[in-house]
């Protein structure tokens, strides 16, 4: 009879235990996300009182990186962006410790995050380094062409900008150990396809540009239509 | 003040002692040129201050062509060159040495400053190494109404071609009249008279590793003699040739250096200009004469084309700091072509004054917004060239003038503008 009723006993006794050991961790991961989140945003509220109070904005302005921030139109000033990133990382730290509050098997998840985080600092840092060099560098080619005269100075330096983002993103995903061999090898094909196209159609596309200026140079010397203006 | 003069010179001015006027000479590889200026200017000293210790210092940048040797071994005996013999003229002493510091012409004049402070000089005359016009009364236009007339700051007042000196007479002129009320016609004329009183002060300011030391040099001194309240006037010099070599050929590095340095001195003089309403003719030396100007060979259809370009080109660029009002007007200008092709001045200052608060406020990179005035200042003087075909110099000189005035009508524009963002620290605001 004892037995009769263990057999039925017995799986509310399982059961039970197994809800215990989710509903707990749960329960404990609620707490965690529900407390922490609120600290986060306290924290966020009292780093913007604190920043602003400190002239933050001002000192941010005199860099020259708040306008940069500004036109990203997702923060209202660069005590905003502060107090944002603050929270951000209470953020992440609190999901942190609410899956590691999760037992066993988010533990095993947060470990190979954690693993993986300086790979992912390192690539968002190529990320920003290279978006902001290829936007500057695109401008500085834009403006020296435009300076120039060059026709086609926006096509140019379009073509810096997406070859050195381009490049970005294969060192990122490098760093990521995201599909490394696929990687470099679509990147060798495409540079070599670029040199080789931009060969061909120079070759074939500029060749009435290249004639025409041969004989302007033969029929007008350098010089002879130059300004001399003494600008200053 | 020491560590801004090498070791070569200190030992020469420590031999020399003291003197009343010093005539500094900058110079990189001028050695065909240098040796008329050098001449002019042992000519000036000995015909107008024979009576005064006089100290003729070249400031070189490391040339390679001899200019020092020619700076100190050209012709000593000027009196052959003056056709006086009667009166008795103290010994020029000549020195000639490297500067120290970032290479440029700044650098140079901030060993003259340093040397005049050491030399207790009462006057100070700075000029060019590749003058072709510069004459012995130049010294005496320059260097007199420091001595007599208790100036602090002489500037030249030059005749030149009506299409000569554009940045000058489109941008520099204007910005100098209508932010400090003074009409120095050539602020970045290069060829200066100053106090020792003012090269002291020169030398008490934190500049030398910025732009001021290369070629934002004349355009710093004028302003800061007229922001300070130094004593400023001008001399008329006759005409102004100089060697076809200029070390600021490139356009966007002008720009760079001369109108970024006065936008820069914006921020430095900030409380000083907002303060200026109007202007007013300062102290003129000299007896204009007219004199006859080389030719100049402008095309204007390339410049067009060069603006409608950066109009185009550039638009997201100037989306980022020029209002829309003013791009607007940019684009309608850009439409037109050939003699029908027109810059307002009303447009042209606003635009000089916004980018100014663009520099203020680091909209972009200030290199990058620097180059981005080139396309703009094309157009600009493309208009001026247009209008001015056939005008004669008096009336090319009323349509500066006019210019001028719209630039001072303007100003409550700028300061509402500059207003809007947040004030920068103030520092080298008083005189001392």
């Amino acid at each position: 009879m004892q037995n009769l009723l263990d057999m039925f006993v017995e799986p509310f006794n399982r059961l039970r235990e197994q809800f215990a050991a989710v509903v707990g961790p749960l329960f404990a991961m609620m707490v965690i996300l529900i407390v922490g989140g609120a600290a986060a945003f306290l924290i966020r509220q009292l780093v913007y009182r604190l920043l602003v109070a400190a002239k933050f904005d001002r000192m941010v302005d005199d860099t020259g990186t708040a306008n940069t921030i500004l036109r990203t139109r997702v923060f209202r000033s660069p005590s905003d962006f502060g107090a944002r990133l603050v929270q951000s990382m209470i953020w992440l730290l609190v999901v942190l410790m609410a899956l590691y509050a999760g037992g066993q098997m988010t533990q095993g998840l947060v470990e190979r995050f954690i693993s993986y985080i300086p790979a992912i600092i390192t690539a968002t840092l190529v990320l920003i380094l290279g978006s902001a060099i290829s936007k500057f560098l695109a401008r500085s080619t834009l403006l020296a062409a435009v300076n120039a005269q060059w026709s086609g100075a926006r096509l140019i330096a379009g073509g810096v900008r997406v070859l050195i983002m381009f490049l970005t993103v294969v060192i990122a995903l490098e760093e990521l150990q995201i599909g490394r061999t696929a990687l470099l090898i679509a990147f060798a094909i495409l540079f070599g396809g670029i040199v080789l196209g931009g060969s061909v159609a120079f070759g074939l596309g500029a060749r009435d540009f290249v004639r025409d200026w041969l004989r302007e140079k033969a029929t007008h010397p350098k010089g002879e239509e130059e300004d001399i203006l003494h600008h200053l | 003040m020491d560590t801004f003069l090498s070791e070569d010179l200190k030992k020469s001015l420590a031999e020399i002692g003291e003197a009343d006027i010093v005539v500094g000479i900058p110079s990189y590889n001028n050695a065909r040129t240098i040796g008329h200026v050098v001449r002019a200017a042992s000519a000036g000293l000995a015909q107008y201050f024979s009576n005064y210790r006089c100290v003729i210092l070249n400031s070189d940048g490391g040339s390679k062509d001899n200019t020092r040797d020619v700076v100190l071994q050209s012709e000593h005996d000027v009196s052959s060159l003056l056709l006086v013999s009667s009166h008795k003229v103290n010994p020029i002493q000549r020195v000639s040495s490297p500067y120290v510091g970032l290479p440029g012409k700044g650098s140079a004049f901030r060993a003259v400053f340093a040397a005049a402070c050491q030399l207790k000089a009462k006057a100070c005359v700075v000029v060019d190494s590749d003058l072709r016009s510069i004459a012995p009364h130049w010294i005496e236009l320059l260097a007199k109404p420091v001595l007599d007339r208790n100036m602090d700051f002489i500037a030249p007042y030059y005749q030149r071609h009506k299409y000569d000196g554009t940045i000058t007479n489109g941008i520099i002129y204007p910005m100098t009249r209508s932010l400090f009320g003074k009409r120095i016609r050539q602020p970045i004329g290069g060829d200066f008279g100053f106090s020792g009183r003012l090269a002291q002060r020169y030398l008490e300011k934190d500049v030398w590793e910025t732009d001021v030391a290369r070629f934002g040099i004349d355009i710093w001194m004028t302003l800061t003699a007229a922001a300070e309240d130094f004593q400023v006037g001008q001399s008329y010099l006759g005409a102004k040739l100089h060697d076809a070599k200029d070390p600021g050929a490139d356009l966007s590095n002008m720009f760079r250096q001369v109108v970024g340095s006065i936008f820069a001195l914006m921020e430095t003089y900030e409380p000083v200009w907002k303060n200026v309403q109007g202007s007013a003719a300062v102290p003129m030396f000299g007896f204009p004469f007219e004199v006859g100007v080389e030719p100049i060979a402008v095309n204007v259809e390339r410049m067009i084309k060069a603006y409608a370009q950066g109009v185009n080109d550039l638009r997201e660029i100037y989306g980022g700091f020029l209002s829309p009002a003013t791009r607007e007007e940019l684009v309608a200008c850009a439409a037109k072509s050939g003699d029908e092709f027109r810059f307002p001045d009303p447009l042209w200052v606003r635009v000089i004054y916004e980018f100014a608060v663009a520099h203020r406020n680091r909209a972009i990179d200030r290199g990058h917004l620097m180059q981005s005035l080139v396309p703009l200042y094309m157009g600009r003087t493309a208009s001026f060239v247009i209008e001015m075909r056939d005008a004669g110099p008096l009336e090319v000189e009323e349509r500066i003038d006019q210019l001028a005035a719209v630039f001072e009508q303007e100003k409550p524009y700028l300061m509402e503008r500059w207003g809007a963002s947040p004030q920068k620290e103030q520092s080298h605001a008083k005189p001392a």
